[in-house]
């Protein structure tokens, strides 16, 4: 009971740490705002927005995903190190093993909600986007208005009731700013949820491309295979060379299958490199769901089996050097 | 008496990042603390003491040599919970808000909900920030998080307190009042390790010290003995019965040669400061810095032999 009273108030303080930190706000802000543009900047493509407004969402959620997850992966650890909050943990009765693996918990959780407000953004991104309707009446080219107005309303509500609260109450600006911003979108998301896309109501319709949903979330396994690489490096290198290393791993990691995969069958030290580095491609499905492909529930359970196996490699080698690390 | 802190030869070599040895942090060191005793760690700057404190808590990995922490390996799960750290810098999570940390590091010990929550407003009283409670720490001044370091320390009633320059960014009145404790606690029979090399600081609190210099152990032992000068003798008269000072020299020195000394004893500054905050405090003089603090919380004070009780005149601190 103890340890995992333990293990819960570090990964909350992980996460907790992180969400206050004004740029966890800054990326989720930037990136659902700039979500709900795309059906706006991308008007009157001929029946390509959907698919325009889906993939540049889900890039988008990726991007951003990996700032997030990076940042929070190698300054929490990094900075704790050097900084010396991990000692003053580390002196109470936890084990190297707990602090390190809830740190991992907290920033996956962390990844987790914003991937959450990602996902609701890139649904209601899709819902707004223009679309051909072959309706005697309503037909045409369609664009969902009033859906965008609450989304863009919604973020500008946020952004004023956390400024009220931090004024009147002192409550965090930062994550009551996050925790009203996925608020608003959840309830945009449910309200929107009983119209159809002409505005009229009806009850239960849920009008959305539900296909992004596990698009979405195999971006969130890749962030939790990221996190934990970005963890495993912060024990050995300071925030800033992380950071850099972080970015080196995600750019060979893309191009895994063209500059490592096309050769495995003629080199051994390809093959090895192919099996070794993290497929970022893997998690990347968006093109399946071009003309009206869906991801399947296999791949889903597949892809979350490798990031589980890749994370705990991964995680168990960063632990080693942790245990053998000098703290404080 | 079973000692609460044993250490063998410990060696401690930091490296680069290539594993090649770059500085010699502590060398062979030889120390033992007995279980109810307060002892003080003393040296210059970059002696080791710090080093040494963190290799006593499990932080640093010994490259030579052994440690035992209260009959256990200092990095034992089962001894950290007898432990109670004050780190030399003020190390906290700077978004949590003061009852926040101390709620945070009560929940990793076996402390139950509405004791941690006793605990945490007891000692927010006690370092007088009762007030600033619900402000980030990030925004606290050195004193200010210095004092709530010093509250985590003591949320899980440790058996073993280390203090790594306790009194270090504090004013007079938080430096008498970790002294306060430091005595509190002994009367409690806790083990006290104090790092410091404020010497006036040591000198009133520790039973035994230890100096180090560039890793080292040089000098070892009570501090009565260490600091007795035995080839001289200090009388203290009421001046009434002394007479004039002049008439007094002159005899003393024709009885006992030219090295006699006459004149009036002199307070510590410490003592005075107190004494004038003390009387401005009388006048209820508006205070807008760190709020009065209480005493020492009652978990901390209670002893077998009955209550604790405050020591009495500023100059004996």
């Amino acid at each position: 009971m103890l340890r995992f009273r333990q293990f819960t108030a570090l990964a909350a303080l992980a996460a907790g740490e992180s969400l206050r930190q004004p740029i966890f706000l800054l990326l989720s802000l930037t990136c659902v705002a700039w979500m709900a543009a795309l059906p706006v900047v991308l008007m009157h493509k001929f029946g390509e927005d959907g698919k325009l407004v889906r993939e540049g969402a889900l890039a988008l959620h990726f991007v951003f995903g990996i700032l997030v997850t990076g940042h929070a992966a190698s300054w929490s650890l990094a900075r704790e190190m050097r900084g010396g909050t991990a000692a003053a943990v580390l002196t109470k009765p936890v084990g190297r093993d707990m602090f390190y693996l809830a740190k991992y918990a907290g920033i996956v959780s962390v990844a987790v909600a914003f991937s959450v407000c990602a996902a609701l953004a890139t649904l209601l991104s899709e819902r707004v986007s223009e679309r051909f309707v072959a309706d005697p009446v309503l037909g045409g080219y369609v664009t969902d208005w009033n859906t965008a107005r609450m989304v863009f309303s919604g973020i500008i509500v946020s952004l004023v009731v956390a400024g009220v609260l931090n004024y009147r109450w002192r409550f965090p600006f930062q994550s009551s700013g996050f925790g009203l911003l996925a608020g608003m979108l959840l309830l945009t998301f449910i309200v929107r949820g009983q119209f159809d896309i002409h505005g009229r109501l009806s009850p239960m319709l849920w009008a959305y491309d539900w296909r992004i949903v596990p698009a979405s979330l195999l971006i969130t396994l890749a962030l939790a295979v990221f996190a934990a690489i970005a963890l495993a490096l912060s024990t050995r290198f300071p925030a800033a060379p992380t950071v850099a290393a972080c970015c080196g791993v995600l750019l060979v990691g893309l191009v895994s299958d063209y500059v490592f995969g096309t050769a495995a069958s003629r080199s051994f030290a390809a093959a090895t490199l192919h099996r070794v580095l993290p497929n970022w491609q893997n998690f990347w499905m968006a093109d399946a769901l071009a003309d009206g492909g869906v991801i399947p529930g296999w791949y889903l359970l597949e892809a979350a089996t490798y990031a589980g196996v890749y994370s705990a490699a991964v995680l168990a080698l960063g632990l080693t050097f942790f245990r053998r690390s000098d703290v404080g | 008496m079973e000692p609460a802190v044993k250490t063998r030869g410990l060696t401690k070599v930091f490296a680069d990042f290539w594993c090649r040895p770059r500085v010699r942090a502590v060398s062979g060191l030889d120390l033992d603390i007995v279980r109810g005793e307060v002892f003080g760690l003393l040296g210059p700057n970059g002696s080791g003491k710090s080093t040494t404190i963190k290799l006593l808590l499990g932080l640093l990995h010994p490259s030579a040599g052994s440690v035992e922490v209260l009959s256990r390996r200092p990095d034992d799960v089962a001894t950290k919970k007898l432990i109670g750290y004050l780190p030399e810098e003020s190390y906290l999570y700077r978004y949590l808000t003061a009852r926040e940390t101390l709620d945070f590091y009560g929940r990793l010990f076996d402390i139950g909900a509405r004791q941690r929550a006793e605990r945490t407003e007891q000692l927010l009283e006690m370092v007088g920030l009762a007030q600033a409670a619900d402000r980030p720490v990030g925004e606290f001044s050195k004193g200010m998080a210095r004092r709530i370091g010093l509250a985590q320390a003591l949320i899980n009633d440790p058996a073993l307190l280390v203090l790594d320059e306790p009194t270090s960014g504090l004013d007079p009145i938080g430096c008498r009042q970790i002294k306060d404790l430091i005595v509190a606690l002994a009367k409690r029979g806790k083990t006290i390790l104090l790092c410091s090399h404020l010497l006036a600081d040591v000198e009133d609190v520790c039973d035994r010290i230890a100096i180090l210099y560039n890793g080292r152990l040089r000098a070892q032992g009570r501090v009565k003995d260490l600091l007795r000068e035995s080839a001289r003798v200090r009388i203290t008269l009421p001046s009434e019965a002394a007479g004039p000072e002049e008439k007094l020299e002159e005899e003393m020195r024709r009885r006992f040669g030219p090295e006699v000394e006459v004149g009036h004893p002199v307070i510590e500054l410490e003592s005075f400061f107190l004494d004038v905050v003390q009387k401005a405090r009388e006048g209820h003089e508006p205070d807008s810095g760190v709020g009065h603090e209480a005493g020492v919380p009652e978990y901390l004070r209670e002893t077998a032999a009955g209550p604790y009780v405050p020591r009495g005149g500023g100059g004996e601190c």
